[in-house]
């Protein structure tokens, strides 16, 4: 059975290893990733300010591909509207602080609410709607909001909004970790609960999901106002940390287009590919931009390209699949997908 | 309650077609019945309408002394109703473990709360269908017979009360088929009820108690086995469209 590339995965193997080896080896995995996330806390008192900088816009991005994962990648309704939520989270903060003056862990509720909101209108609405016509209408809806926050008064209208200064690159990349992190939290609870499994069977066949007890609405608009909460509350922190917004600017498409790119490349319905496709990309596209400036976008469309067709399942099936024959499960692949 | 499934005037139509015209049935508890017709009687559009896949346009549907005509799939599902599809819905990139986990994780009663319970009662499905050595392999490297196999322990997995067959069958050998009845047969020893369909005739005659036949979409007769196979409108419903 064929199904669209982006959203195939194999799942984890339903046991593990048994036993003490497989404790031992999910303990140390467990500490490994514990140590990485310790390193990357100290990073702002160890790297200079680029390289905040860098990590602010990596960690807000791994958070923006993981919050895609859940609706795109684990339950298989490719979403094109997560843009709308970052849009909703970044008004909710600069309204809150421009408008009303209130602490910005106020807009970021605000955000929260009005992205978490609007997802469930929006999923019970379009979530019937299957594959492409899902895409389209959720795209057609990213345009209508930047065209309606166009028009609000209390947005800053076309105009959009400048927030109060803080000069505090350490708080924001903190902030932006602590969320990449509970995330990527969420994602892994996702891959071993009841809740998620259930989202992986309406990705595999919704029908028989159905018929075999799933409560499929309930449980898409569940998994789309959670991939609506952290895109949206990525979206508070970039306000602040940017100081302005507009509606083309947050309401963009093509920040969309990088979350699916980020995620299908780390690979769709795995816990960690989302934020290594996130660093991978971000790191080429930065390097590309300083070798090679103009033809830079060029050269990282040609890596997206090579990269789909040699590893379409992700860098996630990859380190799991590539096996000691390295070369063969590209060539597999670029074979049994007849590109 | 004798009847666990009574269902009464059930009409389908595609927009021209109609499918299903003014079907009445009964299952009693613990039976087995057989539902034969030839192709395009409308056998599956009637079990379709029984667990909610398809709404009929008229007709009422009472399941354990209740209404369920209008409810969801997954609420019939809930409350019993387990099936197989002739056209199979896999979930083709979970292994096999999981494809039944599934059915124990959301079946009867929403299903098992713990994941490491509901594997243990998919485990025991798979086995008992004879897929207990296929358990980590992913659901679409199944071949055929093992995919019909799946099908039938994903059912069984949700702890159904009321079972819906449609065709397991086919495509199996003389081996199999006989795998396949003697599963059946201890699945209704277990109490639960079950409406086969199945173009086997062997498999009709050796588990059916009763046996209703579907042509052009209405019900032609119902009986016991025997009476029904004599029955010269069956004969002609099935002779009629072999001869041409
Ligand atoms: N979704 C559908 N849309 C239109 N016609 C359908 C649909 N499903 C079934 N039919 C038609 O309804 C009739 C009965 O089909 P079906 O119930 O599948 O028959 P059976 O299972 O007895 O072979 C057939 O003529 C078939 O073509
Ligand atoms: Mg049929």
């Amino acid at each position: 059975m064929k199904r669209a590339g982006a959203a195939q995965r194999l799942p984890e193997p339903p046991e593990g290893e048994p036993g003490a080896r497989g404790a031992a080896t999910r303990a140390a995995r467990r500490t490994a990733l514990a140590l990485a996330v310790a390193a990357l806390a100290a990073l702002p008192w160890i790297g200079n300010t680029v390289l905040v900088q860098f990590g602010i816009s990596v960690l807000l991005l791994a958070t923006l591909a993981q919050g895609w994962n859940i609706i795109g990648g684990y339950t298989g309704y490719p979403s094109f509207g997560n843009s709308v939520f970052y849009g909703l989270g970044a008004y909710g903060v600069a309204i809150a602080m421009v408008q009303y003056e209130l602490p910005f862990w106020v807009g970021m509720l605000l955000g929260l609410g009005l992205g978490v909101a609007f997802a469930g209108l929006l999923g019970l609405a379009v979530l019937r709607l299957k594959g492409h016509h899902f895409a389209i209408c959720t795209l057609g809806l990213a345009l209508v909001m930047t065209a309606i926050v166009s028009n609000l008064e209390i947005a800053g209208g076309n105009i959009g909004l400048v927030l109060p200064l803080l000069r505090s690159e350490v708080l924001f990349y903190e902030l932006a970790l602590g969320l990449a992190v509970l995330a990527t939290l969420t994602v892994l609870w996702l891959s071993r609960s009841r809740f998620g499994l259930g989202l992986i069977a309406i990705r595999e066949n919704e029908e028989g999901a159905a018929v075999m007890g799933v409560n499929t609405t309930f449980y898409k608009v569940i998994a789309f106002m959670l991939s609506a909460a952290f895109t949206a509350l990525a979206g508070g922190i970039y306000a602040y940390h940017i100081t302005y917004i507009d509606p083309v600017g947050v309401f963009d498409v093509v920040l969309n287009v990088k979350m699916i790119i980020m995620a299908v490349f780390g690979g769709p319905g795995s816990v960690l590919g989302p934020v290594v496709g996130a660093l991978i990309l971000s790191a080429t596209a930065e390097v590309l931009a300083a070798r090679l400036t103009g033809a830079a976008s060029l050269f990282f469309g040609i890596v997206i390209v090579v990269a789909v067709v040699f590893m379409p399942r992700g860098i996630a099936h990859l380190v799991r699949h590539i096996g000691p024959a390295g070369w063969r499960y590209f060539i597999d692949n670029v074979r049994t997908h007849r590109l | 309650m004798e009847n666990i499934l009574e269902a009464s005037g059930l009409t389908k139509r595609f927009h021209g077609l109609v499918a299903v015209h003014d079907v009445s049935v009964q299952l009693r508890r613990g039976e087995i019945l057989g539902l034969i017709g030839p192709n395009g009687a409308g056998k599956t559009t009637l079990v379709d309408m029984v667990n909610g896949t398809l709404e009929p346009n008229a007709g009422d549907l009472v399941f354990e002394g209740r209404s369920v005509r209008g409810l969801p799939a997954y609420r019939r599902a809930h409350l019993g109703i387990g099936r197989t599809f002739q056209i199979m819905k896999p979930f083709p990139g979970m292994s096999v473990l999981e494809n039944a986990s599934i059915g124990a994780l959301f079946g009867t009663n929403g299903g098992e709360r713990s994941i490491g319970r509901a594997r243990e009662q998919a485990r025991e499905c798979l086995a008992f269908v004879g897929l207990g050595r296929r358990i980590a392999q992913r659901a679409d490297a199944l071949g055929g017979p093992d995919r019909k196999r799946l099908e039938l322990a994903r059912a069984l997995a949700m702890r159904p009360r009321l079972l819906l067959l449609d065709e397991v069958m086919a495509g199996l050998n003389h081996v199999e088929i006989e795998e396949v009845i003697e599963d059946i047969k201890k699945v209704r020893d277990q109490g639960i009820s079950i409406l086969v369909i199945e173009h086997v005739m062997k498999a009709i005659t050796s588990l059916s108690d009763r046996v209703f036949v579907l042509h052009h979409g209405e019900k032609i007769v119902e009986g016991s086995c025997g009476e029904v196979l004599r029955d010269p409108r069956v004969v002609e419903a099935y002779l009629g469209r072999r001869r041409r």
